[in-house]
Order: C-alpha cells, then structure tokens, then sequence
C-alpha cells in the first residue's frame, strides 16, 4: 500500500485507529492479508474512508466481529479491512414506538441486553452474539431458531444508512413499522455481504419481552417419527417460536439421546403451559417419548448446533428445503456421507426447511475430495426437492472444488447489473458473493 | 417513447391479438376510458391498448412487441389503487392481469400456495380457508383488490400490526423483466440465493416487471379472536391509549381507530353501533390462542380504561365482531352520506407522535376550508385523513391538493413516512424529496437502472419530477393532463 494512502487514512481517522503490519494478524482471512485495517469513528469517517479507497481502487472488506469472516470466497485481492467497533452506540430508543436505531457496530448482545432493561428485544437470535455486530448479522442474514416465528433480518429492518461504494451516505426505508416509499433498500442490504456498501446505521422493530419462555426437548427413536411430529405440530393450534431437529450426534451434545425434536413457546404462563402439554400429546402420537424442559441457556447453543457437535469440524453446508423434506434429507445426507467414512451432525430449524449440516474432521485427515464429493451430493439433494445449498463454511482446498453459493440461475444477471450500478469499480469485498459479486 | 400513428396503432393492434388472441385487446377509445384511473380518481391518462393476457408467455411476448415498438407498458390489476401507479402517463400498453387470477397449487404441509396476480386476495382465503388457513395481508379493498398488485404497492391492512405486510408473506415470484425475460426471484425455500430480489422486487410499483406467479405464506387461522371497541371523549385520549397498549407489551392482532365524523357517515350509512357522541373509537382485536385470551383482553381494557376511555364494549359472538368490524371496512363508502367527494391520505409517523400530528391535521384541513375524516391504522402509526370536498366547487381539488402535500410535510417532520401502504405513484413522486436526500434518491435510481434500463417499463412513477428541486436521471417532467386543464398542480 502507498504511504501516501496510508497517510491519508490515518489523518482521517487518527493514527491510533490504522493497523498495519503484524497488528493485522486478528484480520488474517483463510492466509490472506489486508493492507491496512482502518477504524472509523463516525459515519462521516466511514465515508472518508471508502472515497479514499474508491480514489486509490483498493478493495474494501466491512468487519464487524468478524463472526463470519471466512464465509464466502476470500477477496481476490488484498485491500482495507474497514472495522466497525468504534460505531457501536444505541442512537434512539423509543419504547412506544417499538422500534430502535443502532450504530451498526453494537454487538447484539449489548444490543439486547439495553432493550431488556425497557422490556423489549430485537426478535432476532443469531450465533455469537457477544461478538456479531448488528451490521454484520444484517450484512450476512444471520438468524438463529426463533426466526420460525419471528421471521429474519429482511422482516425487522425498517430503516438503514449505508455508505456506498462511491462514498456517498445513503438512507433506505425510515424510522415507522410500515412504510412503501420508494424501492425497499433494507431487503436489498440484508444479506449482501459487503458487496453493495457498508452498513452503518439500522432500525429495526421490536418486540415486548415476553411473560415466559420454555424450551422442550423430546426424544424419537427414528427421525422420520420426529419429521411427522414437526408435521403434526405445524398442522395444530400450536404457536412455538422454534422448531429444531436434531440428530443423535447433535442431540448428545444436549445431554439427550437419539434423535430429539426441540420446541420453544413464550407468552403468558398459562399459554406456554397448555402448549408443553399440547405438544407432550401430539409428539406422543408419533412415537416421542420423554419430554422435558431445557435449560435457558440451550438457546445459544441451538443456534451453532450443527457446527459445534465436533471439536474439528470440515465442513458446514446449509440446505434450504420444503419443511415437509427436512427428516428426509438429514437421514438420507447422513447416509450419502457415512458411505464415504464420513461423520456428519444435523441440525433443522424443521418449521421453516432450513437445514444444518456438519462434516466431522475428528476421524482421519481427509481427502478434500471426499468431503467436496460428499458435499456435491447434499446440494444435488436440495435441488431436486426445489431448494438450494450454502457452503457456510470450509476450507479453501474444499472450496476451490465445490462452490461456496449455488448458481442463482437467470436472477444472477439482474445481480451483477445491481453490483455494476452500485459498484462500478468492484471494490466492495469484490468476489466474495454469488455469481463472482 | 413515441406518438402512434393510426396505421402504427392498427399494426400493433394486429401483433397484439397474434400474441393474445382476439377479445383480448382494447384500443377504442370509448372502452379505454374504463382504464384511464384507478381508486385515486383525481389522476387520469388514456393508454393506447388494453390487453389481457393469460400466461407468462403472453405477457413476454407483449412486454417484447413493447420494446421492439419503443412503446411504454404498465400492468394493471384491479385498479383500485390509491396513488395512480398503475396509470399510463405516457401512453402505450395497459397489461390487465385480470384474466390470470388462478390458484395454481396450495401446499398444507409447507403452508405455501402459488397464485397467479390477477387473484382477488380474499379469493386466496376463501379458497384455503376451509381447510383452516388464510392469507394474512388484508387491505381494506381485499374484496376487490389483487395479489399482484398487493405485491406492487406492498400493501398492508388492519392485521399487518401483528402479522406484518406483503413482503413478509411472499417467498418468490416469476416475474417478466422489463425486457422481456421470465425469472424467477426467490422461490418456494427460505434463504435467497444471492441478493434478496424478491424482497426488492415486492413494493416496486410495477417499475421492476410483472410479477405473473407469486408463492406466498399461508397461515393457520387463529384458534380465538377477541374483538373489542373502546370509546373515547376526546381523540387525545385515544391517541394516548394507542401508545399505552404497547408500552404494556401487548401487541393485538389490529388497533383501528375512528373518528367523530367517520363514525357518523358510518352510524348514517350502516348502523354498525358505535356511539354516535363520541370523539374517536379504537377498534382492538387481540387472535391466538384461546388460553390467555380473557387475561390478554382484561391487559387491554385496563390500558384504555387508565388512558380515559368512557367505555368499553366486547364483541359476544361472531355476528357482533363482524357488526364492529363493518363500520371500520365500510367508513370510506359511508363517506359518500356526508361528501360528494374524498381524497384518501395516506401518511406513517411514529406511534408516540399521534396527538401531535392529528391537532396538526385538523389545523391544516380547517385552515383550507375542507373536513377531514380519519379512519386508520393506528397500532401501525398508519395516518389515513380522508379529505371531504365537492369536486363542483371550483378551487376545492387544488385546496385538497394542497392540504395533502401539507399533511405530508407533517409526517416527515416527525420522522414518519409519505407512504404505509397506497405507495408513491404518481401522486406523490414529488413528495419524495420531503423523506429522501438526493443521494438516497440516486441510489434508488440505480437500482431502477438495474432492472429497468429502457425506462418503458410504468414511466413517470416514485421518482420526483425535475420541476422539484431534485434531480435524479432521466425522468422528464410533462404536464399531466389534469395539469393543463388546470384542475390540479404539482409540487
């Protein structure tokens, strides 16, 4: 990186807030190298920052905790990590309202644990949250089990300011709970990965704490018994906030045996009541034996379920599927991989088909190969049921056989005339997403 | 885009029943003029076609024909509109979907169904309802109104408060791009692949392409319902309750709430039962489950009876909550017993901001002369003031005209929207500038570039004219015809 460059950065933002050299090592992405790491204070700052880079066509990475780091391909080429911790306030809480502006560099869980104090909470559970920023959870679509009622980032975000490619500050959407001015820039930033601009203010909606919350585990000897009860459960008057499937290895995890459908309620007392024992029944008639209450703090386990069943993992890939397919494809992808050698966890938020699958690493070393052939076959599986697959996460030797994101088909050319409206010179995390974006 | 010459308007009309067959094109003038508005009768433009096509393919090929011809397009549902986006202000091609108005598959176990745009949206309900099931989103025009153009203006309705609007029901769409090519954005699963252009396409006003097959989210209807009225002395206090009700953490399933004049034009028309001296009423419905129901409902009536309501009434049986529900659904035809004519708003403001910008309604409307009746959304913040006025009188549209821009300015100032559901349109693009800076703007621009390059695909919408002060790209402000005739000014 020139000096000159450098020198700029640093006048923009002071000194102290530009890493280089051995400084960068927390910013090391799958053995590549940022030039720089740059820390702005304020989204003035952010946009001093992206015009400096736009000027010098340096690629621009956007970290907030770095929880999702190496999902996706690495940039091809070495640019600025641009870190959002410094802009990390609680701007505007309003509980009557029911909505909240946040700087995009709140970690969640300071997030939360303010709106708890007013007995509120953004209905939003994504993994890591003592780390994952607001911005980064937004930028990726990370979500966690009670997305089964509560929707994900696209069903929450009501107002956003991003700095764009070119520097500029842009908002989107507004501060109210229903609003159909102008084209709905929040969906178009929620999940794009960095690619589009940096996000650094959100509002988002929110939701009354509930009265109680209780979490309910219950045990099946066949998977497929615990995929009918998923069905019995969606069919009935029941209205659980989650809905997990988990396989034997993932369920021993949580002190249970076999194969294990978890289920969340909240309300009142009373209603969370009748439901445990609604549920109870109907798990009951499909073969569920055993149900019992989990312990609060299962919840944040529930969310890495999958990845978190061995202590090496090789590979995560995420199916999304008909919610009917689910059981199905967890017994069938088990199969596909133990024929190879391979151990595998499973983990489904059942109500909604999205499906969690991890690759153990803990047997052998293993050849690339097997794991990409393994891999490859999973997402074969999720297209012929309609759905599609994510390589969440695994490394580049993997990744260099089977691609990170499936093909968006005919939708990926309106994607890349987006990226090249929005981004003409390619420098916001350029080649990380779908379709080469 | 260019002027049609009567032996240029024969030819296409000859392509045009090639493409859909006989008894599928318009071009009299006499038959067009039943396409020349939409529920916003202020705004009218004449198209040179109406077509109706009944597939994708069809709606390709026209949408093809229209490229080739350098010809403007717009799609059409229902027409019942509230902002003129489905006008064609430049002529050109007018694509009725009301001939696709299909069900195409419902899916129980993964509660999805695939529908074609021209279905009515209570159709979708009727249809999956007697298996238990219903679609969420329920604007006021729901008997009428369709899926498709639900889907463009992201409409929402009393429910949306608890159950959200379009766009958090939709999964996916096949859409027909404004150059002719059929994709699928989103689609039966969760998770977009790549960028969520379902979500962007959903709200778009019919400037992103047609949608002509949408998967939605069916839900299971609610085991109980509760419906309750509260009435108020003062619209004060009612506004007070509104915000009361949520800081208490309940959120109901809808909070209506209806003014004193409404209620009147309401009690004149239909004798729903609301009291005819009070200042406002809230309409509550809490759904769900049936244990807890009674306790949520005592919460309610507690929060209103602390914000000052004189009384509070609680629907014993279905015919009841219907009789309730039928003054609110039917207060814009009941408008009719005391106004020749009225012009719908459509505004947001943060909850807490009610009492403060209803006075300032109130002020805007009296100092123009006109009345005001106010029947809306107000768990949402969603402001609907219905300007009363006699469209004879002379002045009184532009006086309409003017008090509207003048509300919007209201609702901007306290951090709210010109928008919750009737969409920008033609009515309000150059509002827009109230709520988005010019860099906000140019980015939307681009994103309408992406989809839309040609610019033929519904021109003249969302974006401000360049007689405002913005300027964002290649939309060229023409005097509308209601312009010249004088009726009514922009600004």
């Amino acid at each position: 990186m020139p000096d000159a460059l450098l020198e700029k950065l640093r006048a923009s933002v002071g000194p102290p807030n530009v890493l280089t050299g051995i400084e960068l090592s927390p910013y090391v992405v799958e053995g590549r190298t940022p030039e720089a790491a740059v820390f702005p204070g304020s989204v003035e700052e952010v946009a001093a920052v992206i015009g400096l880079a736009a000027e010098a066509a340096r690629p621009v990475t956007p970290w907030g905790g770095g929880t999702a780091a190496s999902v996706g391909m690495p940039a091809a080429r070495a640019g600025l990590v641009l870190g959002l911790r410094r802009l990390g306030r609680l701007l505007e809480h309003e509980p009557g309202d029911l909505t909240a502006t946040i700087e995009a560099g709140m970690t969640v869980e300071a997030f939360q644990t303010a709106l708890r104090s007013r007995s509120q909470w953004m209905s939003l559970d994504p993994a890591d949250a003592d780390r994952a920023t607001v911005g980064g959870v937004l930028a990726t679509n990370a979500s966690g089990p009670r997305r089964h009622l509560y929707g994900t980032a696209r069903d929450l975000l009501i107002g956003v300011t991003v700095v764009t490619a070119d520097g500029a500050v842009v908002r989107g959407g507004g501060k109210v709970v229903k609003n159909v001015a102008g084209y709905d820039l929040p969906k178009l930033f929620v999940g794009s990965y960095g690619t589009l601009g940096v996000i650094v203010e959100a509002t988002v909606k929110l939701r009354p704490l509930p009265d109680h919350e209780r979490l309910v585990c219950i045990r099946f000897d066949r998977l497929k018994d615990a995929g009918a009860a998923v069905r019995s459960v969606m069919a009935s008057d029941l209205i659980p906030n989650a809905i997990e499937l988990l396989d034997a290895t993932v369920s021993t995890t949580l002190s249970a045996t076999g194969a294990a459908l978890v289920v969340g309620f909240d309300g009142l007392r009373e209603q969370v009541d009748w439901q445990c024992s609604e549920l109870a029944r109907l798990a009951g008639a499909c073969g569920g034996q055993a149900a019992h209450s989990l312990q609060a703090d299962t919840w944040p386990r529930l969310a890495i379920a999958a990845r978190a069943a061995f202590s090496v993992t090789a590979a995560v890939m995420t199916m999304a599927i008909l919610p009917s397919q689910v059981a199905e494809m967890m017994e069938r992808g088990a199969d596909v991989a133990r024929a190879r050698g391979l151990n595998t966890a499973w983990a489904a938020h059942a109500g909604i088909g999205v499906v969690r699958a991890a690759i153990a690493a803990d047997v052998a070393p293993r050849e690339p190969a097997a794991i990409a052939a393994v891999l490859a076959e999973w997402r074969e599986m999720a297209h012929a049921g309609g759905g599609h697959a994510t390589l969440e996460w695994a490394p580049l030797a993997v990744k260099s056989q089977v691609p990170v994101w499936d093909d968006p088909g005919a939708a990926g050319r309106i994607m890349e005339r987006i990226k090249a409206q929005l981004d003409p010179r390619n420098i916001m995390n350029p080649g990380r997403f779908v379709a080469g974006i | 885009m260019r002027m049609l010459t009567t032996s240029g308007k024969g030819e296409i009309r000859r392509v045009l029943e090639a493409i859909v067959g006989p008894g599928a094109v318009l071009s009299d003038p006499d038959e067009l003029m039943v396409y020349e508005s939409d529920g916003l009768t202020l705004f009218r433009a004449l198209a040179d076609f109406v077509v109706f096509p009944t597939s994708a393919e069809h709606v390709s090929a026209i949408v093809k024909l229209a490229n080739r011809e350098n010809l403007p397009f717009v799609a059409r549902g229902a027409g019942t509109g509230l902002s003129g986006g489905c006008l064609p202000t430049e002529g050109g091609i007018v694509i009725s979907l009301m001939r696709m108005n299909r069900v195409l598959e419902v899916d129980y176990d993964n509660q999805i169904a695939v529908v074609e745009p021209g279905l009515v949206n209570l159709h979708l309900s009727l249809k999956v309802g007697p298996r238990g099931y219903y679609y969420a989103p329920d604007p006021s025009s729901q008997q009428a109104c369709t899926i498709g153009g639900n889907i463009a203006n992201n409409s929402g309705g009393p429910h949306t408060l608890k159950y959200g609007v379009t766009t958090n029901h939709v999964l996916g769409l096949e859409v027909v791009m404004p150059d002719g090519d059929i994709v699928w954005l989103g689609g039966k699963t969760r998770e977009a692949c790549g960028y969520d252009l379902a979500g962007v396409f959903v709200g778009s006003e019919g400037t992103f392409g047609i949608a002509t097959k949408v998967v939605v989210r069916i839900l299971k209807k609610p085991q109980a319902v509760k419906t309750v009225l509260a009435v108020f002395d003062e619209i004060d206090r009612a506004s007070a309750a509104v915000s009361a009700i949520i800081g208490r953490g309940l959120v109901p399933a809808a909070i209506e709430m209806i003014d004193r004049l409404t209620i009147q034009a309401v009690e004149d028309a239909f004798n729903c039962g609301y009291p005819r001296d009070a200042d406002a009423v809230l309409l509550i419905e809490l759904d769900g489950l049936a244990v807890g129901m009674e306790v949520q409902a005592e919460r309610i009536v507690e929060a209103c009876r602390d914000a000052g309501a004189r009384e509070i009434r609680t629907a014993k049986n279905e015919a009841e909550r219907q009789l309730l529900w039928k003054g609110r659904k039917s207060a814009f035809g009941a408008y009719g017993r005391v106004s020749p004519a009225y012009m719908v708003m459509d505004g947001v403001i943060p909850r807490t901001k009610l009492p403060y910008v209803l006075r300032r309604v109130n002020e805007i409307v009296a100092a123009a002369g006109l009345r005001v009746g106010n029947v809306f959304h107000a768990g949402d913040g969603n402001l609907h003031p219905n300007l009363l006025y006699d469209p004879r009188k002379p002045g009184d549209e532009a006086r309409v005209v003017a008090a509207g821009a003048e509300i919007m300015k209201v609702c901007a100032e306290v951090g709210g929207s010109i928008s919750g559901e009737h969409g920008i349109g033609l009515e309000k693009s150059d509002f827009m500038p109230f709520i988005f800076s010019a860099a906000d703007l140019a980015l939307m621009h681009r994103l309408k570039n992406a989809f839309n390059p040609t610019g033929l695909c519904n021109p003249g919408k969302i974006f401000p004219t360049k007689k405002s002060c913005v300027e964002v790209g290649p939309v060229a402000y023409r005097p509308h015809a209601i312009e010249e005739k004088g009726l009514a000014q922009r600004f």
